[in-house]
Parts: C-alpha cells; structure tokens; sequence
C-alpha cells in the first residue's frame, strides 16, 4: 500500500480495535465511505465502483431483508458474496485512489446485518492481493484502458465462462472494464480480471496493443491468476447477463489450424456439433 | 479473506475424514469466502489461487474438445494430501469453487469425494 494506503489502513485498525459502529466517509479523487458494526467492516461504498446490484439483493443482508441465518445455504453464500464483493471492491478503491478520510460518524444502526462483518485485517489482506494483482496487470490493462473486440478467433476452440460472455457482448470500440463493471453492476476488480482473461485469449485487444498470442506475456505469477492464458472456465451460458443456457459454448473454427492455412470468419457452436455465424452483436 | 458467518457452511465438510482444509473461492476473483483449517502448515491464498487457476485451465481443456462436457471435479495427488476441487453450483452468475485439502493417510478417497458431491448437492438444493 502506498502512504495514502496506509493511512487509511491504521485508520481503519483503531476503529476495529475500538469496536466502533458508525461511519467513515472519505473524499477526494475517490468519495465513499466504509461502514462498520462492532468494529468490523459491514459495507463500503465508493462513487467509482457500482455497489450492490439490486438484483442480487433478493436475499441480500441489507436493511429490511431476512435475517442471513433465515436464508438456505446456496441462498446465503450468495448473499454474502453480494455484499462482501462491492464492500471489498470499494476499499480497493478507495484505498488505491489518494482519498482521504474524514471525521468517523458513530450511529447506532448498521447499513447492512452485522453477521455479514469482515474483520478489518481479512479486509486489509484481501486489498493487498488485489492491489499486487492490480500491479501486474496493470502492464496490459487496468481498469481504465479501453478495450475492443477482435473480429477474428486465433485459435481453433475457445470456451468462455457466462460471465466473461457477458463481458464480451457489452463491448464496444473505447469500452473500459470499469464501464463494463458499471454496466452489469459487478465488481470492477472481477470485470478487469475477465477482461484480462479476454485478452489474453485474444478475443479482446487493450487500446494500442494488438492481440498477441496466447502465452507471450500475458501471465501473471500470481496465485489465482497464475497460467492466465487458459483462462476460461468450466460452466457457461450464452444469457446476456451471464445466464444459464446451454452448459457449454464454444468459439470453432471452421477450418483445422495448419501453418499457412487460409483463414475462415469464426464461428459459433454450442458444443461441438452444432455450428452457425458469430453470434456476437456487432460492435460499435 | 473469509467472512465468519460463511465459515460455518463448511461444517459438514469438515468432518469429512482426514479433512486439512476446505474453502469455498469465488473463481472469478480467486477470493476465499469461507475457510475451515485444521493443519496450519498449509498456505491458504496458495492453495486456493491454484485451485482457481487449476479450475480454469481445465474449463478451457473442455471448452477446447467440445465434447459439451463441464468440469465435476478435479483430484490432485500428492505425497500427503489430496486436493479436491469442485464447483459447487454451475450455472450461478458468480462460480463458486470447493477445495478440500485431506491427509492421505487418514482419508479414503472414494467415501470423501461422495461426501464433497453429496455436501455441494445439499448447499445448492
């Protein structure tokens, strides 16, 4: 963490330490605050990431929702996934974008169900990875860089995960994965990560970077994205917010991949019969 | 970084015989939700950002063969331990994986993987 980081950072430690509940706004490059019960962090909101997506509330610890231990298990790991992601995506945020912390508003009522806090140090731990993600990333694409979609496929068969399809269909010529973040109200980290993975796939070319192949760079050593440049993952579905169609899609070429073979238009297949166009929106 | 309340989902597991660890990781982010650890020798982020980036490898073998086939699980076999990875729900918008970390020595492997699948069927039911 640079200095600003750790300011915040012993900031956030006495509160946790005192056991406080209230509020703790920032502002600057960055205007959010970070909420806490008990000492513990129970949400954080930032103006740059887009907070909790609405449909995702349903069962959400929020304020007038059910109880976390009402709700059936699956039920209740989505809920708190949809808290704890938008909570640790905006301390990032705030944390990594020179802003300062105001006064601490003590109040009474939490913002979110207490039972869904994250002690200060886990939170503090997992901006500290992200932002080393951040880092090595950041050579190729950072959440700022703008992005477009390639018309041609590389390579023979490419699976992509629901929501990096997602990711792919919003594209436009000068999208930037915080846009596309806001756009399917996720984390600005996870879209950066997928856009990252569609890089690297070469599906998508960062702006003034041409797609390179497959295994030439584009890999981080860090655990968790480690091995990049096979990036997709075992379960897609072809909704355009990351639905739950067919359990499989894949990008076939028509033509095998000998060296100096004329190339074909891409095509789509779900699985590895049926075949038909690109079934991408055009871009633009 | 585990939130508390989603450490006791992992109960079940837990008990699974010659059980070392099990975390539940979003696979998108490679960020552990919920952890249960009884050997403190294993690194955890370790394991479980190999566990994403194994999961993610794999997914892009099959998507490569397009056999329409997905990924059940993943077993790694080393000297002491074997690593289960499993998606614990397919079709949900954010993929969650298990891990389960057991000691070879006090685990049978068949009667734990009925247990890891029979866990994720009871968590997503």
């Amino acid at each position: 963490m640079d200095g600003y980081g750790n300011l915040i950072a012993g900031r956030l430690r006495k509160l946790a330490v005192a056991g406080s509940t209230g509020t703790l706004p920032f502002a600057g490059h960055c205007d959010g605050a970070i909420h806490f019960h008990d000492g513990q962090v129970v949400y954080a909101e930032s103006t740059r990431t887009p907070g909790t997506r609405v449909d995702a509330a349903d069962g959400a610890p929020l304020p007038g929702g059910p109880p976390l231990a009402a709700l059936p298990p699956f039920t209740r790991l989505a809920a708190i996934l949809a808290i704890t992601e938008p909570t640790v995506d905006a301390a990032l945020e705030l944390m990594s974008a020179e802003s300062r912390y105001a006064r601490f508003r003590p109040a009474r009522v939490p913002i979110a169900d207490p039972a869904c806090g994250i002690p200060v140090d886990r939170l503090l731990a997992e901006v500290t990875r992200r932002q080393r993600l951040l880092r090595q990333l950041s050579t190729v694409v950072t959440a700022d860089t703008a992005v477009a979609r390639n018309p041609e496929l590389n390579s023979p068969g490419v699976q992509v995960s629901a929501r990096q399809w997602a990711v792919l269909i919003r594209v436009r010529p000068g999208t930037t994965p915080r846009a596309l973040a806001w756009e399917l109200r996720r984390s600005v980290f996870s879209t950066t990560a997928e856009v990252y993975r569609l890089l690297v796939l070469r599906l998508l070319s960062a702006a003034g970077q041409p797609a390179r192949a497959a295994g030439t760079g584009l890999v981080s050593a860090e655990p968790g994205f480690a091995g990049l440049e096979a990036a997709g993952n075992g379960n897609a579905g072809n909704g355009p917010a990351g639905g739950h169609g067919p359990a499989l899609i894949s990008f076939i070429r028509a033509v095998p991949t000998e060296p100096g073979a004329p190339r074909r238009p891409a095509r789509l297949g779900s699985g590895a019969r049926r075949q038909g166009p690109l079934a991408l929106p055009p871009a633009g | 970084m585990t939130v508390p309340v989603a450490d006791t989902l992992l109960v079940p597991v837990a008990r699974i015989d010659g059980c070392a660890l099990a975390c539940l990781i979003d696979a998108s982010t490679g960020m552990v939700v919920a952890a249960m650890q009884r050997e403190g020798s294993i690194n955890l982020p370790a394991a479980a950002g190999g566990a994403a980036d194994i999961a993610n490898v794999v997914g892009l073998l099959s998507g490569e063969l397009a056999t329409g086939d997905g990924l059940e699980d993943v077993i790694l076999t080393f000297n002491h331990h074997f690593h289960v990875i499993r998606p614990v729900r397919p079709d949900m918008d954010a993929q969650i994986l298990l891990l389960v970390i057991l000691d070879r020595m006090r685990t049978n492997l068949a009667m734990a993987r009925r247990a890891i699948r029979d866990f994720c069927t009871s968590l997503s039911a």
